[in-house]
């Protein structure tokens, strides 16, 4: 952030206000009109927002917490209602201010930030054009030119690369941080004197979050403003807040300083909060060792590039590298992890594993044949001992069927077995997975996520598979039925010696379960370790920032300041040459910018992609 | 611009192809169907023999694609052959003549025929669709911007009732009304501007039930989406978002609309409404034509009408790509 742009748009902060609170909410209670009559959302809100500073309100899912945001705003719509209480803004409330006079406020001196970026402004209109459009209609004293320029300045002091030119490219062509980075300057671009952030880092990557972060930190010493920051996770809002409020079902339940709160947390459900952030390296648990099985999957040099229509040039191709020379072998008995970012190849790759698609370079063997080459029975044959889980649940059940029919499904297409023997199949695995045998004869109308999950997996083990590939599998579930399912995947292991290969974006997970690992970086495979190297030791500067971004409320031995990334990862269309982590690495040299580095192998097996020699990246702070 | 000159080089020249398929399947269609042109031409006095002779003088006695191949290259001219029927001169002069008699040039060039008649039917197209829209435009956005309210009901009302009406009996009762009975408008025939006038409202009240409902339907959905609502929080009016997002961002079905489906039930329109008021357009000539067998002048409108279409959608395409970015064509 530039200081000249923070003082040429020098808040209209007057100096008596200094030190009184910017937002006082008093006695907030808001309900919901159902069919069957009021429902509360919030009782008894009380909340005071201090100037130049970060208030934090931590809550789950249906506490109520998007709503107290936008009630906030006085931006609620019916069936919501708000039954009483004041939201005291400069001297007025804003909750009896008439309709105009709250528009007046909302996006000049009160801005807000949700958490849908890519869907936030008008798809057909470049993004410069609509954030200008906003400031010319909230400060219509600007001249166009003065207004544009505004608009520029504030896209590059939130670090968005070649603004001018970004200015004119439309929402789709921002990537879900970019966006953000937007919707910030929307917000910030009228010097509010309140932001109100709702779970705006929700749908980003973990290293995107981190930047997003420290850039509103940022901002909110240069513009001035006080920042309501809403988030579900404990770890992102102990990053940027100053004081934290906890919100349980619509009830405020405690409120301290960050400090405070993780310290010493007092009311039961702060401290049940507390607990459910996933430990990473403050876990008791021994991660999974690698087994020494047979090799069950052997992934040699496998790349796969896509084509894409290119808009300025007449009949000419772009070519999207999704997957580069990935290879890795995974033995029987194991558990595999693949990580990245979005964007980073994994998807892909799954689809390639899983047969979906095929490779156009190198090898993919499953005990020792390549599965390229089977066609027919044989590739039939093989896709039963090969099985893929996908993240969705919903829309993988078909809504008519009943769940046993659903689960026979696969057995019924292999045609395995009579009906009596699939039946029978079909009801020893729902016992396995945990579904209650009544579920048999009923549809599948009403069934929670998880178990919706568990009849996904049971329809899978059917085939009783060798390999299970689980791509984002357990990422729409909560903590709680995560650590259910993982417990079953355990389970199954052990008596069916399956192997499974997790793909997610999860480190906290990955850590838990999974024996070896690869990161995953632009289509390749940048470091390959066990559990505990990758976690404590690792070679790769991006798996290091990686796992320094992760939201955690425990020490980590990578520091966020020295491994913050800058950037997003570049396009696949345009790969930069040498390292293809350069554009973006803190410890990039000379020779990254020319040389690619290949795999090195070190002496236990684990592997990376890095020039540095292994021990010269700066040694973790935290011991093992 | 790139992307102008790749759009249009790949859409003209499969469009092109699907001009040229279209043709063959008519050409081939009317040469296998009942009845010998050269009976038509020749009227049924000619003898046998003297229908052969002409017929093969004719090059009616070739194999098909033959005869095809000839035919596209005269099209590729501006020339869609000569009329069965009609004389140069105007007015139907077929079956009259002995196979001695009959020259080609006495009969009508198609190309001239329907220069002569397009202009009519596209000066009631026009109108026809200014009146729609007149109608559709404001009931379809009171309806989309107030769903559920009155004005939604008006727009469902409207267009229910629009639908329900058989075009010929609007045809009827109009004429009765705005010319039998009060003598205000012209209704048959055509003998200037006037004449056009009621013929493009039974048009436009064929036409305007589908817009009223697609507007109303893309303004809804575009008001439900999540821009319009953050929009508002950013402390843009709802006047703003309307006039500038909504309305915007509503035209892409509608030109979808208009290209697939209010093209096709135009030219439809047009061949029932041109032939209740007697309006000398493509619509009574092509009529006429299926009336006496006039193969020529069928063909050759069924493929102008193909390519009129391939056009529109081209350009439509065109159109929504440049409004909305993220559409690959
Ligand atoms: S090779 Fe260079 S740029 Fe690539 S990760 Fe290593 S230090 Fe960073």
């Amino acid at each position: 952030m530039s200081k000249s742009l923070a003082t040429h748009m020098s808040p209209a902060s007057n100096s008596h206000a200094a030190m009184a609170p910017v937002m006082e909410v008093r006695g907030l209670s808001v309900v919901v009109n159902t069919a069957a009559g009021e429902r509360n959302i919030l009782t008894d809100i009380d909340l005071t927002v201090a100037p130049r500073s970060v208030l934090g309100i931590i809550g789950e899912s249906g506490s109520g917490k998007t709503v107290l945001s936008r009630a906030m705003v006085n931006w609620l719509k019916p069936p919501l209602a708000i039954t009483k209480g004041s939201v005291r803004y400069d001297g007025r409330d804003l909750l009896t201010l008439p309709a105009a006079t709250m528009a007046g406020l909302r996006g000049r001196e009160i801005a807000y930030i949700g958490a849908n970026p890519t869907s936030a402004l008008d798809p057909t209109v470049p993004v410069g054009h609509q954030i200008l459009e906003k400031l010319r209609a909230v400060a219509p004293e600007l001249t166009p030119q003065a207004a544009r320029q505004r608009v520029i300045d504030t896209l590059d002091a939130v670090r968005i690369p070649s603004p001018k030119q970004r200015f004119d490219e439309y929402p789709f062509q921002f990537s879900g941080g970019m966006m953000q980075r937007a919707m910030i300057v929307d917000a910030l671009v009228s010097n509010p004197k309140l932001l109100i952030a709702d779970n705006i880092t929700q749908p980003l990557d973990v290293t995107v979050a981190a930047q997003i972060l420290r850039l509103l930190r940022d901002l909110q010493k240069d513009f001035d403003t006080s920042i309501v920051f809403v988030s579900s996770s404990l770890g992102i809002v102990s990053e940027i807040a100053d004081d934290m409020i906890v919100l349980d079902r619509g009830h405020i339940v405690e409120r301290q300083s960050v400090r405070g709160l993780l310290a010493t947390p007092e009311h039961a459900y702060t401290k049940e909060l507390i607990a459910k952030v996933p430990m990473i390296w403050a876990s008791a648990e021994t991660p999974p060792v690698p087994s020494s099985g047979d090799i069950v999957l052997d992934v040699r040099d496998v790349g796969k590039t896509y084509r894409v229509r290119d808009r300025k040039a007449i009949f000419a191709e772009r070519q999207v590298r999704a997957v580069r020379g990935v290879s890795f072998t995974v033995r029987r008995g194991e558990n595999f992890g693949i990580i990245g970012e979005s964007g980073c190849g994994k998807s892909t790759l799954s689809r390639l594993l899983s047969c979906l698609e095929q490779p156009d370079a190198g090898q993919i063997q499953f005990e020792g044949r390549d599965i390229a080459t089977l066609k027919g029975r044989d590739l039939l044959g093989l896709r039963r001992r090969f099985q893929l889980l996908l993240q969705d649940p919903y829309n993988a059940i078909a809504a008519h069927a009943s769940i046993g029919r659903t689960i026979a499904e696969p057995l019924l297409i292999h045609g395995l077995g009579s009906r009596r023997e699939i039946e029978h199949k079909v009801k020893d695995v729902m016992a396995e997975v945990g579904l209650a045998p009544a579920l048999y004869n009923q549809l599948p109308i009403g069934l929670s996520a998880g178990q919706r999950q568990r009849v996904n997996i049971a329809r899978a083990l059917v085939l009783e598979p060798e390999l299970l590939i689980l791509d984002e599998t357990l990422s729409s579930l909560d903590q709680v039925e995560q650590a259910k399912l993982l417990d079953l995947f355990e389970t199954l292991q052990v008596k069916r010696g399956i192997t499974y290969v997790y793909i997610s974006h999860d480190l906290a997970m990955v850590r838990r379960v999974c024996a070896r690992i690869a990161v995953m970086y632009l289509g390749r495979i940048v470091e390959l370790a066990d559990n505990d190297t990758m976690y404590w030791r690792s070679a790769h500067p991006y798996t290091r920032a990686l796992l320094s971004a992760v939201p955690t409320v425990e020490a980590k031995p990578y520091r966020t300041a020295t491994y913050l990334l800058e950037g997003e990862p570049p396009d696949p269309i345009d790969i930069p040459p040498g390292c293809s982590f350069r554009t973006r690495c803190p410890f990039a040299f000379d020779r990254c910018a020319t040389d690619d580095p290949s795999q090195t192998i070190y002496a236990d097996g684990n592997a990376s992609a890095c020039h540095l020699p292994l021990n010269s990246l700066p040694a973790p702070e935290l011991a093992h | 611009m790139a992307f102008a000159i790749e759009f249009f080089l790949r859409r003209i020249s499969q469009g092109v192809v699907i001009v040229i398929l279209v043709a063959f399947v008519i050409f081939t269609l009317l040469r296998i169907v009942p009845g010998d042109p050269i009976r038509i031409i020749l009227g049924p006095m000619a003898s046998a023999a003297a229908l052969e002779e002409k017929a093969t003088e004719l090059g009616l006695r070739d194999p098909i694609y033959v005869q095809f191949g000839r035919f596209m290259g005269q099209v590729t001219t501006g020339d869609f052959g000569r009329s069965f029927i009609r004389g140069a001169q105007g007015g139907s002069a077929g079956g009259s003549q002995d196979a001695a008699g009959y020259n080609p040039e006495s009969r009508a060039s198609v190309s001239g025929l329907i220069a002569n008649a397009l202009p009519y039917s596209l000066q009631l197209a026009a109108l026809g669709i200014a009146f729609a829209f007149l109608v559709a435009i404001p009931i379809g956005l009171g309806a989309g911007l107030r769903a559920g309210k009155w004005p939604d009901r008006l727009g469902l009302y409207v267009s229910s009732l629009f639908v329900s009406l058989p075009n010929i009996w609007v045809g009827v009762v109009l004429i009765f009304l705005l010319s039998a009975k009060t003598g205000w408008l012209p209704a048959i025939g055509y003998q200037g501007f006037a004449y056009t006038i009621i013929p493009a409202m039974v048009l436009a009240i064929e036409l305007s039930p589908v817009m009223i409902r697609a507007i109303s339907v893309s303004v809804a959905a575009n008001l439900g989406e999540v821009y319009f609502d953050v929009g508002l929080v950013r402390g843009l009016s709802r006047r703003t978002m309307v006039a500038k997002h909504v309305l915007r961002n509503a035209a892409v079905p509608l030109l979808n609309l208009f290209g697939a489906q209010m093209i096709g039930m135009l030219l439809g329109g047009l061949f029932v409404v041109e032939y209740i008021f007697s309006y000398p357009g493509i619509g009574m000539l092509t009529i006429n034509a299926v009336f006496q067998r006039d193969f020529p002048i069928i063909q050759a409108v069924a493929i102008l009408a193909s390519a009129a279409l391939v056009a529109i959608n081209m350009l439509v395409d065109f159109a929504s790509t440049t409004i909305d970015r993220r559409l690959k064509f």
